[in-house]
């Protein structure tokens, strides 16, 4: 049995859903909005991990789940859990569901998309660069430093460059202007991430398992996610990358422990190829929806080669 | 403490000591840090006048489990969680960049090691054949009294530093390979792995740790880790 985990109404989940339901494959939802008729309770014996799940009336041992995929958003921000005192029962069981559920799938068997420990790397930018130059493709010139003339002298050495934050939070981009120049004594209590600005074509690639797809995103602004929102557009459209950069991204996302991600790819002008971040839990569906790419199709029979 | 006694026998052992305290990162005046196509670097100026970099260390012992202390309680107003999470990515890369064996590196989930949940050492030492007791969670239970260490410390500890597994009297040296093989699956060079004897007197897998009680390994606890630093 397949079992798909959070909010059934959020996008790559729902396309997931609809994709096993095409298939007639046997699935569960896993809906966080319904925690407070779910319990879970598992254990380690003899080296195996076994229990059981119940969903409502529904109870399942754990072992029959072959494969879930994880769409999970912090349980403490359920819509039904707003009105509740910090620490009355309800959100106390949430949270104790919500712990013991990942708790078991770090270490259950069987196909986890993704587990929780390697998506890790996401957490730290510079972290994450250092483990992509390990499978060969390259990444911006970056300095973090609290230190505003060592800004201005990488500014001198590689021109237009942009800053962001270095962990996953806040995670927009923004050119370095006259603006910024003038408060850059601000970053002395804290270092903050700069790089040089790569020229080129956004290509977004999504890796599920040993299958890719790649898609360019044409844009006027720095950072194309929120370029409609700031008045700029993005097109979208389905592209191919070289054999060896595919296999390159392969590689990586195995690498990093996972089996489905969104990795960030800027091709330059003359053809160079940088990495600037693998997501690890890519909300996909912004991307199927504008090229047709048939990315949950893909997380579908992913989890499907589990049973 | 662990740390300091540490730097003595190190010491005592020839080796050149440069120690950073929580207070000395906690009041550095400048960092430098660089990835790109040539690789990576970093550069610390302390407020004592020492300048750190990765070009002048062979080998680092780790004890920095999360920021230092001093700088987070430097920190404040609406963007404190947000500095918090910025100073922990950054410290996680730097730390990642030095060269030379580290003991131990960091790890997005602890920086000086991955701070697993018990769940997930049992689970781990069970597949490294440690013996290891029932472990049962269920959503009953309260999630903060998992990640509680038992008030009392263990019976027994046996330390894996790199390839060398010290073994206190009175366990048995048949557990030397599954605890290399533990710390080998855990990617922690340094680990130290809690045992306890049950009721039948054999000794069952009580937990690890990524940020050992060096003390208790005493002398050949840091005979081997002299050999991992200067190896």
């Amino acid at each position: 049995m397949i079992l798909l985990c959070g909010i059934p109404s959020e996008s790559p989940l729902t396309m997931v859903a609809q994709q096993l339901d095409a298939e007639g494959t046997d699935y569960r939802i896993l809906n966080q909005r319904k925690v407070s008729d779910y319990s879970i309770s598992w254990q380690i014996e003899g080296g195996t991990v076994d229990g059981t799940l119940s969903l409502g009336p529904e109870i399942f041992s754990l072992g029959s789940i072959d494969a879930a995929y994880l769409r999970l958003m912090d349980d403490r921000l359920l819509p039904e859990l707003r009105q509740e005192p910090e620490e009355s029962p309800v959100r106390r069981h949430a949270r104790a569901f919500h712990e013991a559920l990942y708790r078991w799938l770090e270490i259950a068997p069987g196909r986890i998309v993704n587990r929780s420990d390697p998506q890790g790397s996401n957490g730290s930018k510079p972290y994450q660069a250092q483990l992509i130059l390990q499978y060969g493709l390259r990444i911006p010139e970056t300095l973090i430093t609290n230190d505003p003339e060592r800004v201005l002298a990488f500014q001198r050495e590689h021109g237009t460059i942009i800053y962001k934050s270095i962990s996953g939070v806040r995670s927009i981009v923004k050119a370095l202007d006259e603006e910024d120049i003038a408060r850059l004594d601000d970053i002395r209590w804290c270092p903050v991430q700069f790089q040089a600005l790569v020229p080129g074509a956004d290509v977004r690639v999504h890796v599920v398992g040993q299958e890719v797809f790649p898609t360019e995103i044409v844009s006027d602004r720095v950072d194309y996610r929120y370029a409609r929102r700031n008045g700029g557009s993005a097109e979208l459209r389905a592209t191919k990358l070289a054999p060896d950069v595919a296999q390159q991204c392969i590689a990586l996302t195995q690498g990093l422990g996972l089996a489905f991600a969104g990795i960030d790819l800027k091709i330059t002008p003359d053809g160079e190829i940088f990495c600037f971040e693998v997501n690890p839990c890519p909300a996909f569906s912004f991307y199927e929806a504008n090229t047709d790419q048939p990315i949950a199709n893909a997380v579908a029979r992913y989890l499907c080669n589990a049973l | 403490m662990a740390a300091v006694w540490a730097t003595d026998r190190l010491r005592a052992r020839g080796l050149p000591v440069e120690v950073l305290t929580g207070a000395d990162l906690a009041a550095a005046s400048r960092w430098e840090h660089r990835v790109g196509r040539a690789g990576t670097a970093f550069e610390l100026d302390l407020a004592d006048g020492r300048r750190i970099s990765g070009t002048n260390l062979s080998g680092v012992l780790n004890r920095l489990y999360f920021l230092p202390s001093a700088w987070v309680q430097s920190v404040g107003g609406t963007d404190k969680d947000y500095a918090i999470q910025e100073m922990y990515a950054f410290f996680l890369s730097w730390l990642h960049s030095l060269p030379g064996p580290l003991l131990n590196p960091p790890a997005p989930q602890g920086l000086c090691g991955n701070w697993r949940h018990p769940s997930s050492w049992a689970f781990l030492a069970c597949q490294a054949g440690l013996p290891v007791r029932t472990y049962r969670q269920s959503s009953e239970d309260d999630p903060a009294a998992l990640w509680q260490s038992p008030a009392e410390p263990a019976q027994a500890t046996i330390f894996v530093a790199g390839n060398e597994v010290i073994i206190p009297s009175p366990l048995p040296s048949r557990l030397s390979e599954p605890c290399r093989a533990l710390a080998h699956a855990a990617g922690t060079p340094l680990l130290g792995i809690d045992f306890a004897s049950d009721a039948t007197d054999e000794w069952c897998f009580r937990g690890a740790s990524v940020m050992p009680d060096l003390i208790r390994g005493g002398e050949p606890l840091i005979d081997a880790m002299a050999e991992v630093l200067t190896a």
